[in-house]
């Protein structure tokens, strides 16, 4: 049976946190529930897993590429014109500096934002779950369930202090 | 409720402000939509001074062509005003933000807006790229003159210097308005089912799928840092660049490791100012004086003190390696730019950049108030004007011709003014900037909404021993 979404609204972080419990208790696994917040929350405000991303791989191997066309570009040019400058070598890491620092950055900064794209999960044209009033400052609990426990992780959620179960349907379901 | 409460007393009164979280975003969003009849105004006038910059620029163009370098000497001191100040703003946000200080939570969307100037930045460029003189003299090789001119591409590789001074200036605007983006993607989430129009339409873009879930506040968080590291890695080459390609470069013989420094510091300088003094026109006639307390403009004074003696200091080092080093071309180049040439020049520069400035913020009450550092900022711009003037127009018109390739520059050249075209550029180009960020500033909050109601959770107005005072948490 395919997972359906459900949301929870609390005015409280505690009672947030309290409903976060009750679905760990109730057996959800932690990856099927998320806060949603208009702020970022300290971490582990709400007693939540830790969540780990790969970003900063990805401004590595972009400097990487950027470095290795650079040294390449700048070494291959002066093989290619021979030209003695202020009777410097041929091949000389100082004139190389300027275009590899350049290249190294550029394709750095390329690939961090394609790894924030990725790892922000951006974009989607799939609309998700969502209510304007954590704009507000409410704190959203989203839980993905399958569909015959939409009315029992509703009821944890009521139970732990949601203001409002809002379902995919649109309407508030409490 | 109120949407702030101000907090303080005694000599700090007015310090700290505590917005109500629960009612920001609506607040701010009324605020960004709202068009006051002063910035209508202010917007319309800045368009037509921005048209006239445009005439200026077909002028001077239809006048001067673009084989010569010299009769662009102004554009390019005005192109160097609007860089300097709005790619060094944006840098403001992140170092901040690397510091982990709460003041500095109101000033952020305030300098990463700065980057929309970028797009700016980029057009005024490719003009400056068409009279940029080649790298070989076109002559060949004649006695007495060099064969391939003194710059930073010392053996000219490929696609120097053009084609990587302007992929310098270009991926510097996308890098900005990239940090602009990952920061403003919650704000603009927030919105994007009630915006309407095109700021709706820009709002569902590039805010699509964020939820605020942990996974995409960490990547945001980690995004920020890393754009931010590079962004400084990027202006500060770029910055080198620009001052090595578009001054340096065409002094014949003028060989100094300083001046970059002094460009980048000036900047930095340059950049602060513009940033107190939005701050204080929004919070004394924007309505923003429920979430500007007095405690940014006071943190950032010391910073704009400490970068005001970072730049006397470098002059003082630039000056005197050339006063004692007593060359030919040491003394041109003193005589040109500092006590003969551009004597006045460098005197509105040094009152404006250096002393006017630190006699303000040296006073505790002044840089205590909001007005202090927004006009010691207004006066580093004014010092940074004349500091671009006396560079880039001497620079632009100190070796006609072939004197270009010449070993040193043996004489010194007269002073150039300013015909009307020039004013035209000056003038329209600065205003071309202002109406941007005006224009911006409807599309984009002036406030960092996530980052203030973060700043919310942290800082509160309670009791310590006796007394009522700022209590910080601090998570990390």
């Amino acid at each position: 049976m395919a997972n359906r979404p459900i949301l929870g609204l609390f005015e409280k972080a505690d009672d947030a946190a309290d409903a976060g419990d009750a679905l760990k208790s109730a057996g959800v696994d932690q990856k099927d529930y998320d806060f949603l917040t208009d702020a970022p929350y300290p971490e582990g405000a709400f007693g939540e897993r830790h969540e780990s991303h790969r970003l900063y791989i990805f401004p590595f191997v972009g400097a990487l590429i950027g470095l290795t066309v650079g040294v390449m570009l700048t070494s291959m040019t002066q093989m290619a014109y021979p030209l003695v400058q202020g009777g410097k070598p041929i091949l000389a890491l100082p004139p190389m500096a300027v275009v590899t620092y350049e290249s190294t950055m550029l394709t750095a900064i390329i690939f961090t934002i394609i790894g924030i794209i990725f790892e922000s999960r951006l974009p989607s044209f799939k609309k998700g779950l969502y209510d304007t009033r954590i704009t507000e400052g409410y704190i959203g609990v989203l839980v993905n369930v399958e569909e015959d426990q939409l009315n029992q992780t509703q009821t944890l959620l009521t139970q732990a202090g949601a203001i409002d179960v809002v379902r995919q349907s649109g309407g508030s379901a409490a | 409720m109120a949407a702030s409460e101000i907090h303080g007393h005694g000599q700090h009164a007015g310090m700290w402000v505590f917005p109500d979280a629960t009612v920001i975003s609506q607040d701010i969003s009324a605020k960004t939509r709202s068009m006051p009849k002063p910035f209508t105004i202010a917007l319309a006038v800045t368009g037509i001074l921005f048209i006239l910059g445009v005439v200026g620029f077909v002028a001077r163009a239809a006048d001067s062509g673009f084989d010569e370098i010299a009769p662009w000497g102004y554009y390019m001191a005005m192109f160097s005003m609007v860089f300097m100040v709005t790619s060094a703003a944006p840098l403001a946000a992140v170092a901040f933000r690397f510091t982990k200080s709460h003041w500095r939570r109101p000033l952020s969307r305030v300098s990463e807006l700065f980057s929309i100037i970028g797009i700016l930045n980029v057009a005024m460029f490719i003009p400056l790229m068409l009279v940029l003189p080649s790298l070989d003299n076109p002559a060949g090789v004649v006695e007495g003159q060099l064969e391939l001119r003194r710059t930073i591409w010392i053996e000219g590789p490929i696609g120097a210097p053009l084609a990587w001074d302007f992929l310098g200036v270009l991926f510097l605007a996308l890098t900005s308005m990239a940090i602009l983006w990952v920061s403003a993607m919650p704000d603009m989430a927030e919105s994007r089912d009630t915006a309407t129009g095109f700021r709706g339409w820009v709002y569902r873009r590039l805010s699509s799928n964020w939820y605020g879930t942990k996974r995409q506040w960490n990547a945001q968080k980690a995004g920020l840092a890393l754009l931010g590291a590079f962004y400084f890695m990027i202006m500060i080459f770029v910055h080198f660049e620009i001052s090595s390609d578009y001054a340096q470069s065409l002094i014949p013989g003028w060989k100094d490791s300083i001046f970059p420094v002094i460009y980048s510091v000036t900047s930095i300088q340059m950049a602060l100012g513009a940033i107190l003094i939005t701050m204080f026109i929004m919070r004394r006639w924007g309505g923003y004086e429920g979430y500007y307390g007095k405690a940014p403009f006071w943190s950032a004074s010391k910073v704009l003190l400490g970068v005001t003696l970072l730049w006397i200091y470098h002059l003082f080092a630039f000056f005197i390696t050339f006063w004692y080093g007593r060359m030919e071309v040491e003394q041109n180049i003193i005589k040109y730019l500092i006590t003969d040439t551009y004597a006045i020049v460098f005197l509105v520069n040094l009152v404006f950049t250096f002393v006017a400035p630190f006699v303000i913020l040296i006073w505790n009450p002044v840089r205590r108030s909001a007005w202090g550092p927004s006009l010691a900022g207004l006066l580093a711009l004014i010092g940074g004007l004349a500091f671009n003037i006396r560079i880039f127009v001497g620079s632009a018109n100190a070796a006609p011709g072939a004197k270009l390739y010449d070993s040193f520059m043996e004489h010194v050249p007269a002073p150039v003014y300013p015909d009307v075209w020039d004013v035209f550029m000056v003038i329209g180009g600065i205003s071309a900037a202002i109406f941007i960020y005006l224009a911006a500033s409807k599309l984009l909050p002036l406030l960092s909404l996530w980052e203030v109601k973060e700043g919310t959770m942290y800082q509160k107005w309670g009791k310590l021993f006796r007394g009522e005072y700022l209590i910080l948490a601090k998570p990390e």
